[in-house]
């Protein structure tokens, strides 16, 4: 979903609009969202900032600067939390992306009508209640559970199906939350590669695998990054699945941020931790930002 | 193998694959909905199938919590849906059109910065906020902590359908002497009407299902229906969570596919005009 420089022809600069002045109305309709985002969005994010540099007092928090927060959220348990957290992230996005990107191969080449089909078909389990989905994917794996009776009869496995509890359990159950995330801006890249690109390739004498890898990957570079940041991101900072499917074995460092704030309060050291992960999510967008190099920008 | 094989083999090999997702996506829907016809044992939901039942659907009409956070649920969603067709509409109109470059460019940074911040992150933040600032937990502190996730996705909706509005209709209206106000109410709001529905479609959804961040705003008096679900899982989800869950989902895709018909029809009908 790339945004195409085509879209602000005009030079910058002066009245670049259309030529139209500036209005009292456009100024309105930039700051009412301006003014309700710095209240509700940066300055709460503003406010973690400056505690995460802050001492945890009884009951409080004294300001200061101190680096103490971020060294005991980077060692030990939390910093083991969150190289776990990192790694899960990025392999569960990669699972994402590699189980999402034939779905959106497939569905790009149908016919008009038949894609919005196969595309609904996709994004209706997404609007049904998260945490029921999640519930019922519980239900799925436990033992005696629908998942264990398929195994079983396929021979793919034998007896009770421990997979509940384990970090396997928070794999599927990520995979599973975030594949449609991954498809749509897959399908959507996918959908913009000419035709006559593809046929050109396959003209000169290029198997179907070689025009694949040399011709369709390549340009589908920014709905991959697109995918990844779309996964990638809420990965880090998930806590529901890892609690529900990973009990005590799959704490992952949105758990950890939240039992900061609700049981320990420990703001402080949840506000570190809250900024290593905005520093992770930072990492990665410089990263996908270096795979789109040559496209537009990543993301939205 | 032949020839003939081995060319469609690849195209077999993808629609299987696609049948696979769709299948892996949908199960847990269609358990869900299966779960919440299974007696169970002593009022707890278990994953092997006890019995056929009905009694989960009034058994969850009449659990007087559930329904208060059902109610809470559909406030907080209504009035998260009002504010970000609002707030983000704006936003999406002035990242395309504020004359001034450098404007557009920070709207478009800020919508992005507002996608990419993990949720889990803006709500310890916002609790943080208001605890700070002293400001009480409400229905309304609630709202307002889950726009910033929805402002940004009804903002790109917008924008998408502002890119698509034809300039010199807005430069005609101006030379013709209406004032900015007058076109952006009677020229800009009509077109982009279908989208701001389809914004509205998309945040009172996302705000009715939203967990992460009303976890951390929510108090014993203001609960929605999610929050409800994540807190009685302590003590094992009763079956009539799934019978009142399989109810908001058929109730849902109602809502979403009236709403996509009237989407359809009113960008038919422009073009139909126009004739």
């Amino acid at each position: 979903m790339a945004r195409r420089a085509a879209e602000h022809p005009k030079p910058p600069g002066g009245r670049a609009a259309g030529g139209l002045p500036a209005a009292a109305a456009d100024h309105v309709l930039a700051a009412v969202p301006t003014l309700w985002l710095a209240v509700f969005f940066l300055a709460p994010l503003g406010f973690t900032v400056v505690f995460s540099f802050g001492r945890s007092t009884f009951g409080g928090v004294e300001l200061a600067f101190t680096l103490d927060n971020y060294r005991t959220a980077l060692s030990g348990f939390y910093g083991a939390t969150f190289l776990r957290t990192v790694l899960f992230a990025v392999s569960a996005s990669a699972l994402c992306l590699a189980a999402a990107y034939p779905v959106a191969y497939f569905i790009a080449r149908h016919t008009a009508k038949r894609r919005l089909l196969a595309v609904l078909l996709i994004l209706i389990p997404y609007f049904s209640s998260f945490l029921i989905r999640v519930m019922a994917l519980h239900m799925l794996m436990s033992r005696g559970g629908a998942t264990e009776i398929v195994l079983n009869a396929l021979h793919l496995h034998e007896g009770p199906l421990d997979l509940l509890d384990t970090q396997t359990a928070v794999f599927i159950g990520m995979v599973y939350a975030y594949l449609p995330i991954a498809i749509v801006p897959l399908f959507v890249v996918l959908d913009r590669i000419p035709r006559p690109l593809i046929e050109a390739s396959r003209d000169l004498g290029a198997s179907r695998l070689r025009t694949f890898l040399h011709v369709t990957l390549p340009l589908s570079r920014p709905g991959i990054a697109t995918a990844v940041l779309l996964t990638a991101v809420p990965m880090l900072g998930e806590m529901v699945i890892p609690k529900l499917l990973g009990g005590s074995r799959g704490v992952l460092m949105g758990q950890a941020i939240s039992s900061q704030y609700l049981q320990s309060q420990n703001y402080p050291l949840g506000s570190a931790m809250a900024v290593l992960v905005l520093l992770a999510v930072a990492v990665m967008v410089i990263a996908l930002a270096r795979l789109t190099k040559g496209f537009d920008e990543v993301g939205a | 193998m032949s020839a003939a094989l081995r060319r469609r083999l690849p195209e077999t090999a993808l629609a299987a694959w696609y049948v696979v997702a769709v299948i892996f996506l949908f199960a847990p829907i269609l358990a869900a909905l299966v779960y919440s016809f299974n007696t169970g044992v002593v009022n707890k939901q278990t994953a092997t199938w006890t019995g056929f039942t009905l009694d989960w659907f009034p058994a969850a009409w009449n659990d007087r919590s559930l329904r208060r956070a059902v109610g809470q649920s559909f406030v907080v969603a209504f009035w998260t849906a009002l504010v970000s067709v609002g707030v983000g509409g704006a936003l999406g109109y002035a990242m395309v059109r504020h004359p001034a470059r450098g404007v557009r460019r920070l709207l478009a940074g800020v919508t992005y910065v507002l996608l990419i911040v993990p949720e889990s992150v803006i709500g310890v933040s916002l609790l943080l906020f208001y605890a700070v600032t002293r400001i009480p937990l409400s229905t309304a502190t609630l709202v307002a902590g889950i726009t910033p996730l929805t402002i940004a996705v009804v903002a790109l909706i917008i924008r998408a359908r502002v890119l698509t509005l034809d300039r010199r209709v807005e430069e005609a209206a101006a030379d013709l002497g209406s004032s900015r106000w007058q076109t952006l109410r009677l020229v800009i709001l009509p077109q982009v009407a279908p989208a701001l529905a389809a914004g509205a479609v998309i945040a009172y959804t996302f705000a009715f299902d939203n967990l992460v961040v009303s976890a951390f705003l929510t108090t014993p008096r203001v609960n929605t229906l999610p929050v409800y679900l994540y807190g009685s899982l302590q003590y094992g989800p009763s079956p009539a969570v799934y019978a009142a869950a399989s109810v908001v989902f058929v109730f849902t895709l109602l809502m979403l596919g009236i709403a996509g018909l009237i989407y359809r029809s009113s960008r038919r009908s422009p073009r139909a005009a126009l004739r």
